[in-house]
């Protein structure tokens, strides 16, 4: 699942498959901006079902804080 | 999507919510010039402003995505909101220019809180009250039209189509799979916008307009009802007749007994087509190819214009293969996908934003065509014919015929001197041009009206020059191309000109009227490969021959 999560990640915003690691910091991440993010967040929820509460979604740092909060 | 848009269109997204998400989705994947808003909320000022960013950018299109809910500030209540409603449109009106085409969304009354609305008529009335304003703005605006988001958030659910945590996190209203709709839908808009050069629609009968085969047995096991199958292919007629009103053309091309054909469009009870929808039709035993080029040479169109529909996957090889101009999708293997196949079909290839008198018509016309085929063959002598239709030239008001004008500049191929296409703006700059004057005619006889069908446009500089002149090919070769000239050439000497000047620019397909005005007399002056300029000492105009009546509106 996880790797699922980053190759919609990547293919939402376009990024090449392998290019993002879980340690990146969401803010370095081309093209990630708070547009793309609220874009992401609705994609994991049609895509995969994963639903992230609006508070926690808002709060995310890293891929891997987003993963945590996605429950994977 | 097939898209075939002439030129770059320049587009702005407006809307009081958040579409960077739709501006973003049209740029990055359909490649589009969009114009993206900073913020949201100010789509009136940046209309009105002439000096803002948006006027600036000059766009070909505007969509506004206007979400409701938000501009009466989700106060549900009638009064107020018809008017802050009245407001809105009041400014709106008053921004819209000419050469811009605006896309304005319909009512859909949406926030995370309409859902109390239910059970009352509130959210109904306040539909409503968006709903009377546009109509009322519709009728005086031939530049906007209507963008069908309610259809869309309808097909998609409300569940589907909003996503409450995206509105909350970036006043984003819509979900991705709503944004992708919309972008399809945008994309869609614009293909229409660019008019698309498809005209007639060739049938195929057994198997493809009803199921089974004709002549096999009576008319009624011919697939063809209100159930099952027989009302899938019902459905199919239906779409199909719709696109007929709409100015689609249609013909048959059809391996049946004439008969056995005839008997199902005059008697089946259930076929919704009949024999008069179709504008010609080959039902014979001869190769289809050679049958579909008799009907391009009937009609007088280029094969280009063709759409064949045919079940059997051997006939569409050989015509693809043999006309290769000719448009051959492959018809849907399962009855039940007919229906939105057509719809489909309808948009990707026909459909026009603008639809004029003319473009209803066109069945008619074509069949008043052929009556007038008929006549010349029974008097031998053509200035006999040519007085028996009694040929009325009326000039007709190009101000209130600007759709027509603009489709008679850009579709007419054949009968077109210089092929010069004009945009929107171009077309308004046009008719406020007053170094210029457009003639614009309608042409009738006794079999009917064959609705506006020629254009000219005359620039009075140093000299008269007939900058453009083009005819509909429907009344080609009836000598109406004379008394036009003749009417140009009025009226430049009612100017004080003592010359004037045509010019024939070659094209692929203009070649009918390359001798034109040597044939009228006019001296070649010059000749390129681009440009062949004629002129023509006014004083010495021969006598037009034409047999019509010129009239004036």
């Amino acid at each position: 699942m996880r790797e699922k999560i980053i190759a919609l990640i990547e293919n939402q915003l376009g990024l090449e498959a392998g290019s993002i690691k879980e340690t990146d910091l969401i803010e370095d991440i081309r093209g990630w901006d708070s547009l793309a993010h609220v874009l992401i967040i609705g994609e994991l929820e049609s895509q995969l079902g994963i639903s992230i509460p609006l508070e926690e979604a808002i709060e995310i740092v890293t891929v891997e804080d987003l993963l945590a909060k996605a429950g994977v | 999507m097939i898209c075939k848009m002439d030129r770059k269109n320049k587009v702005a997204i407006l809307s009081n919510i958040n579409t960077d998400p739709l501006v973003r989705l049209l740029s990055k994947e359909e490649g589009l010039d969009v114009y993206a808003p900073e913020g949201y909320g100010g789509e009136l000022g940046a209309l009105l402003n002439p000096s803002s960013a948006l006027n600036a950018y000059a766009p070909d299109a505007v969509f506004l995505l206007m979400d409701q809910a938000q501009l009466i500030s989700q106060e549900y209540d009638v009064s107020t909101a018809k008017e802050k409603i009245a407001q809105w449109f009041q400014a709106f009106s008053s921004a819209i220019k000419p050469g811009v085409s605006y896309f304005l969304s319909d009512a859909y009354l949406y926030a995370p809180d309409t859902g109390m609305l239910s059970g009352t008529p509130v959210r109904q009335q306040l539909e409503n009250l968006w709903q009377e304003e546009f109509e009322h703005l519709l009728k005086k605006h031939p530049n906007l039209y209507l963008f069908p988001y309610g259809d869309i958030i309808r097909r998609l659910g409300e569940e589907r189509a909003f996503s409450p945590k995206m509105w909350y996190m970036g006043k984003i209203l819509h979900s991705n799979d709503c944004l992708k709709a919309l972008k399809e839908e945008v994309v869609k808009c614009l293909h229409l916008l660019s008019g698309i050069p498809k005209k007639v629609l060739l049938l195929d009968l057994d198997n493809t307009l009803w199921k089974g085969l004709a002549g096999e047995h009576n008319i009624t096991p011919v697939g063809l009802g209100d159930d099952g199958v027989g009302a899938a292919y019902k459905n199919f007629q239906r779409v199909i007749k719709y696109m007929q009103t709409n100015g689609v053309i249609l013909g048959i091309v059809s391996k049946n007994n004439e008969e056995d054909a005839f008997e199902i469009l005059a008697n089946h009870p259930h076929m919704i087509l009949r024999k008069q929808d179709f504008a010609a039709y080959r039902i014979n035993w001869e190769q289809k190819d050679t049958n579909i080029k008799e009907i391009a040479k009937e009609l007088n169109l280029g094969l280009d214009s063709f759409v064949f529909l045919d079940d059997s996957a051997a006939e569409r090889m050989l015509i693809r293969e043999a006309l290769p101009f000719v448009t051959v999708p492959d018809l849907p293997e399962r009855p039940e996908d007919l229906a939105s196949f057509a719809v489909k079909l309808y948009f990707d290839y026909f459909a026009s934003v603008n639809l004029t008198e003319e473009d209803k018509n066109k069945t008619k016309l074509y069949l008043a065509n052929k009556q007038r085929e008929e006549l010349k063959g029974e008097v031998t002598d053509y200035q006999t014919y040519l007085r028996k239709l009694d040929i009325r030239l009326i000039r007709e008001n190009p101000l209130e015929n600007r759709e027509r004008l603009g489709q008679l500049m850009n579709k007419t191929n054949q009968f077109n001197l210089t092929t010069k296409r004009y945009d929107e703006k171009e077309l308004a700059e046009l008719m406020e041009d007053k170094g210029r004057e457009i003639f614009l005619y309608r042409v009738t006889d006794i079999f009917g009206d064959n609705g506006i069908v020629g254009a000219a446009i005359l620039h009075y500089g140093e000299t008269a020059d007939i900058e453009e002149f083009t005819l509909s090919c429907r009344v080609m070769g009836r000598q109406i191309e004379n008394a036009i000239v003749q009417d140009l050439e009025e009226a430049a000497g009612n100017r004080g000109y003592d010359k004037i000047r045509g010019f024939y620019h070659p094209s692929e397909k203009n070649l009918p009227v390359k001798n034109l005005y040597p044939s009228l007399g006019y001296i070649q002056i010059s000749d390129t490969d681009k440009e062949a300029v004629y002129e023509l000492k006014l004083g010495e105009a021969p006598k037009r021959e034409y047999v019509l009546k010129r009239e004036t509106k």
